[in-house]
């Protein structure tokens, strides 16, 4: 036993050096990988931005009472906000096709429109610009390349002091009214 | 099953010329693969050896490329403005993912960068290697001034990206730095304001140096380099390959059997028989790839690993907001120029009515010397063309010690500058503390 | 030989190989090392807790609305970026109050007037607002001249008043001010400025003599600017201020400055005021004492009190004041646009042929426009209006008799 083991010795140690070596090599070539991949992870990872200096999503627009009747528009936020006695509700100025600031345009005459079975009466159109897209008063589009109405935003009234809060991060139907 | 056979075709299409099986494929690839083209078909073991070179010109350009790729992801996050630069590079430091690394390793990058190059013209230096060797056609003197070149564009580019993040130590190093450039006579005052682009350093200093940063002087860097690179070939490879072929007994070179195309047809016989020196092929070379390339690899990954770690463990600092009305204490310009700093301390001149400044000593009259003397050397050098290629030449004994001289002197007031003083340019031992900075709270 | 040269080969590609490996292996780890980093911020461990007390105080629901990630402030007015609330998470909210740092939330009543989204954290706290870590953004870090003005820096200088640190930055805004609620510190110092006749010899908010140097941005000067060799134990302004006000001749021995015995409290109140007078940049609506609006006076705001409670309080809050008089119930129209409505019984009669509960129950022509647009009003309303006016009309009525009986 002694003797064959100390006679296969040798060659045993060859190949352990030859095994062990390829298995350092192999160690070797998925580290480099690995680590190249984490190296180039870092580099791309560092161009995604984690904090943001844009304006906050939410937003406050003042105390009810102090928003004029009708229509006002926030310029910065590109949001027009429509103030009918008591009731409240706020429509995106950016057309839905590719971002433009639509304009609030007024009807020299009312007009009868029909959406989804409603009839309705509207005095102002927004239009759009850059590509001549149409929206009816209630944002649904009728003319031009934009694909989907604008859209409304959700306003809400603050606990805290009574101001309107504008949330651009929640999109609401066009029935939604807010009064206060 | 075939799909995978066929990616294995595609894949060995693709990866042959980096791992030929045969001698024959072996120069092939160095014909066909546009990276690998530039190098010889055959390289020495000498030039291979890592004693000979320490593979500090490879080392330096790996250290470029990892300066190039950190760099242009920084430049997507960094503003060059007064006002912005300085919370950009704080942003950067705590809010970017990975941002403190890559402006680390940039960091470290670049310091490494100034010391490798010279270290580079000192392995350079004192094998002899900017000597013409054998071969014909080689003017390795010119090679060398571009290495000078390429020095120089490497301090120039550290020190103008010592100013981007618009610290205390960015503000009044590169104040003490460019009023070097104001001492020299005459035009001196006119060079520091086309530089700066005002009297101060502000935004016009900021974005000049910045544009001198991320594209002049790269751009520089590279032409010189490849330049560089190019020249190597001319000149009959590195030095040692022309010491290696000197070295060499005279042969009779076999008898290869040839091919004449005459009027008459193909004619078969042998060429001539030459006495010539050669290389031993089979005995002393080896063919480049993949033998040259694992080893470019291998410096690059153990380069790329070491730059990494230090940039780990040396982060990289951040002071105060640029304020030019608090000098901080001490001031000190990049370490790399401190030497000078710390020679023209005392070397303010009055020779009865004569002040000379001693920035324009230091910071003008022995720079150009020093270059000059290098520049100059290689046509003077009157030793023969045995000593090129060869570590301590005994033929180039004198010059040797001479340029090891100046250079300890160097490196002695660089360490003395950089480590050893402090506020009011005191001299401090390491183990003395400096007195403390005084704070608001 | 051939054979030879051969394992020769084999043995430096060997080698490489080796170390390659090994340089790989290196490099794994570094990289491996970062990413982990990566992974496990410092910031990570507060959200993860403070999730955990909102379960525990709030319940699960309002727990899974705690917003991960890295948060900041972002004041662009004041130059202010502050990512205190990325650990700091309880700030407004509710319910927190009795928690522990960093997640109790802010005592109220002083955010009603100095909202976060306004002032951010560092403006009245100190600190590195930029930092993400706890030691560096509480600003004792190298090269941060701004340190978290809280208990530890009030224990480290023995000041007894824990929250007196804070109030010297609570006087970049509020320095033109005698006196400030919750500013007791520094309201002290302003006294004592006012008390010991300061601005004889000194220039103090840009009034006072020239004896001893003007005062106004004195804590605009760098600490570099003041000589500590006199200064037992920690070299700082806020010492050198102290100890100063205490004695002037212990540390300038040639001042003519005379020694009031301050106390040490007194001593610290007045470093901190002296420290405060920086050259802020400050939005104009930030300065306190200000009301940015036109200011009525006083036969303007008795004629509008007049209106909104008077009589004709009805027409001036339906806003018909706008272009109507209501001249026998006190309403004067601000632009006189439309007829007195004291006389719209006889008027609307004569102008459109109708009686007046008819026309504005079925208005035609501008009032048609303003009442379906403007003004708005219910049925309710309508009668109501109606009735006011004829009280109105009838008052107006016995006007013109006694106009006529005088005559």
């Amino acid at each position: 036993m002694n003797e064959s083991d100390s006679a296969q010795s040798p060659k045993e140690t060859e190949k352990d050096k030859n095994s062990r070596r390829a298995f350092l090599q192999k160690i070797g070539v998925g580290s480099v990988l690995l680590g190249a991949g984490a190296t180039g992870f870092q580099s791309v990872r560092a161009l995604i931005p984690d904090i943001l200096y844009e304006a906050s999503e939410r937003f406050k627009i003042g105390h009810p009472a102090q928003i004029s009747e009708g229509v006002t528009f926030i310029e910065d936020r590109r949001l027009y906000v429509f103030k009918e006695g008591k009731t409240f509700y706020a429509i995106s100025g950016a057309c839905t096709h590719l971002g433009c600031t639509v304009k609030y345009t007024k009807l020299n005459q009312p007009k009868d429109i029909e959406v989804d079975g409603l009839k309705k009466k509207i005095n102002f159109e927004f239009h759009c610009p850059c590509h001549g897209s149409k929206f009816y008063a209630d944002g649904t589009n009728f003319a031009g390349p934009a694909p989907r109405p604008l859209r409304w935003y959700k306003l809400e009234q603050s606990p805290d002091d009574g101001q309107l809060i504008v949330d651009l991060g929640e999109e609401v139907e066009q029935n939604f009214r807010l009064t206060v | 099953m075939q799909f995978a056979e066929q990616a294995k075709k595609i894949y060995n299409k693709l990866v042959w010329t980096w791992n030929p099986g045969s001698e024959k494929e072996s120069g092939d690839a160095i014909v066909k693969n546009i990276l690998l083209h530039w190098f010889p078909n055959k390289i020495s073991k000498g030039s291979l050896s890592w004693n000979y070179s320490f593979y500090l010109g490879t080392v330096s350009f790996v250290l470029f490329s990892i300066l190039t790729v950190t760099g242009m992801i920084l430049m997507f996050l960094y503003v060059p403005s007064v006002e912005r630069a300085y919370s950009s590079v704080k942003d950067i430091e705590f809010v970017v993912a990975f941002g403190w690394l890559l402006r680390s390793v940039h960091r470290i990058s670049a310091h490494l960068m100034v010391a490798v190059v010279f270290l580079h013209m000192v392995r350079v230096f004192l094998t002899g290697a900017y000597k013409n060797g054998t071969s014909v056609g080689s003017n390795r003197p010119v090679n060398w001034i571009v290495g000078i070149v390429l020095l120089l564009s490497t301090l120039l580019l550290s020190f103008t990206g010592y100013l981007l993040p618009w610290d205390q130590l960015a503000y009044w190093a590169i104040t003490v730095g460019t009023n070097i450039a104001s001492s020299a006579p005459v035009v001196g005052e006119k060079i520091r304001f086309f530089l700066l682009g005002g009297n101060t350093i502000n935004q016009n200093a900021l974005i000049r140096f910045y544009v001198l940063h991320v594209f002049f002087l790269p751009v520089l860097v590279l032409f010189l380099f490849l330049y560089h690179m190019w020249r190597i070939r001319k000149d009959g490879g590195l030095a040692i390959a022309d010491h290696e072929s000197l070295n060499q007994k005279p042969e009779k070179a076999l008898p290869v059997k040839s091919k004449t195309y005459s009027l008459l047809g193909i004619t078969n016989g042998t060429s001539v028989h030459v006495q010539t020196t050669m290389v031993n092929e089979e005995e002393n070379t080896v063919s480049s790839v993949p033998h040259l390339i694992r080893r470019l690899w291998l410096v690059t990954l153990a380069t790329t690993a070491a730059t990494i770690l230090l940039a780990i463990l040396f982060t990289a600092p951040l002071e105060e907001a640029a304020n030019p009305s608090v000098t901080p204490n001490p001031a000190k310009a990049p370490w790399y120029f401190l030497w000078l700093q710390e020679i023209v301390t005392d070397t303010t001149l009055k020779l009865g009515f004569i002040t000379i400044n001693g920035a324009f000593i230091g910071g003008i009259v022995l720079p150009t010397l020093l270059i000059a003397l290098a520049v100059w050397w290689p046509y003077r050098d009157p030793s023969g063309t045995g000593s090129a290629g060869v570590w301590f030449s005994s033929e180039r004994k004198k010059q040797n010690y001479a340029f090891i001289g100046i250079c300890v002197v160097i490196i002695i007031f660089t360490v003395i500058g950089t480590f050893l003083r402090g506020p009011y340019w005191n001299f401090y031992w390491p183990w003395e503390s400096w007195p403390t900075m005084p704070v608001k709270f | 030989m051939n054979h030879k040269n051969m394992k020769q080969k084999l043995e430096f590609v060997i080698k490489d190989k080796t170390i390659v490996s090994i340089v790989s292996i290196i490099f794994f780890i570094v990289t491996g090392y970062i990413v982990f980093n990566y992974m496990t911020p410092e910031w990570k461990m507060y959200q993860n807790e403070f999730q955990s007390v909102v379960e525990e105080k709030l319940g699960v629901d309002r727990a899974a609305t705690v917003r991960g990630g890295l948060q900041q402030v972002y004041v662009k007015d004041l130059g202010v970026t502050d990512r205190c609330i990325t650990c700091h998470m309880g700030m407004e909210w509710k319910g927190m109050e009795n928690t522990e740092n960093p997640y109790r939330s802010h005592p109220k009543e002083i955010l009603v007037k100095h909202p976060i989204s306004k002032f951010g954290c560092t403006p009245c706290h100190g600190g590195q607002g930029y930092a993400t870590e706890m030691q560096s953004a509480h600003g004792f870090a190298p090269f941060w001249e701004e340190p978290l003005l809280g208990k530890e820096l009030a224990e480290f200088y023995v000041v007894s008043n824990k929250k007196a640190m804070m109030q010297m930055n609570c006087n970049t805004c509020h320095r033109y001010q005698k006196e400030t609620n919750g500013m007791d510190v520094i309201n002290n110092a302003k006294q004592i400025i006012n008390n010991k006749g300061c601005r004889a010899c000194h220039i103090v908010n840009g009034r006072g003599g020239t004896v001893g140097p003007d005062l106004t941005y004195e804590g605009e000067k760098s600490a570099e600017q003041f000589n500590y060799e006199r200064i037992k134990g920690f070299a700082s302004m806020f010492t050198w201020h102290v100890t100063h006000f205490k004695n002037p001749k212990e540390l300038v021995p040639e001042t003519v400055m005379p020694s009031f015995g301050f106390s040490s409290s007194d001593a610290q109140s007045l470093a901190l005021l002296v420290m405060s007078w920086k050259k802020a940049k400050l939005p104009i609506e930030y300065i306190p004492g200000n009301n940015f609006r036109d200011i009525p006076s006083s036969e303007e705001s008795e004629k509008e009190e007049r209106m909104k409670n008077g009589p004709g309080a009805f027409f001036v809050q339906r806003r018909c004041f706008v272009c109507h008089s209501v001249s026998s119930l006190g309403v004067e129209a601000a632009a006189q646009i439309g007829p007195d409505l004291a006389l719209a019984v006889e008027d609307v009669q004569s102008r459109f042929g109708r009686t007046l509960d008819d026309f504005l129950m079925k208005p035609t022509g501008t009032m048609d426009v303003v009442l379906s647009t403007m003004i708005p009003l219910t049925k309710e309303e309508r009668l109501e209006a109606i009735g006011k006016l004829r009280q109105a009309y009838e008052l107006k009525k016995k006007e013109r008799q006694s106009v006529v009986k005088n005559k």
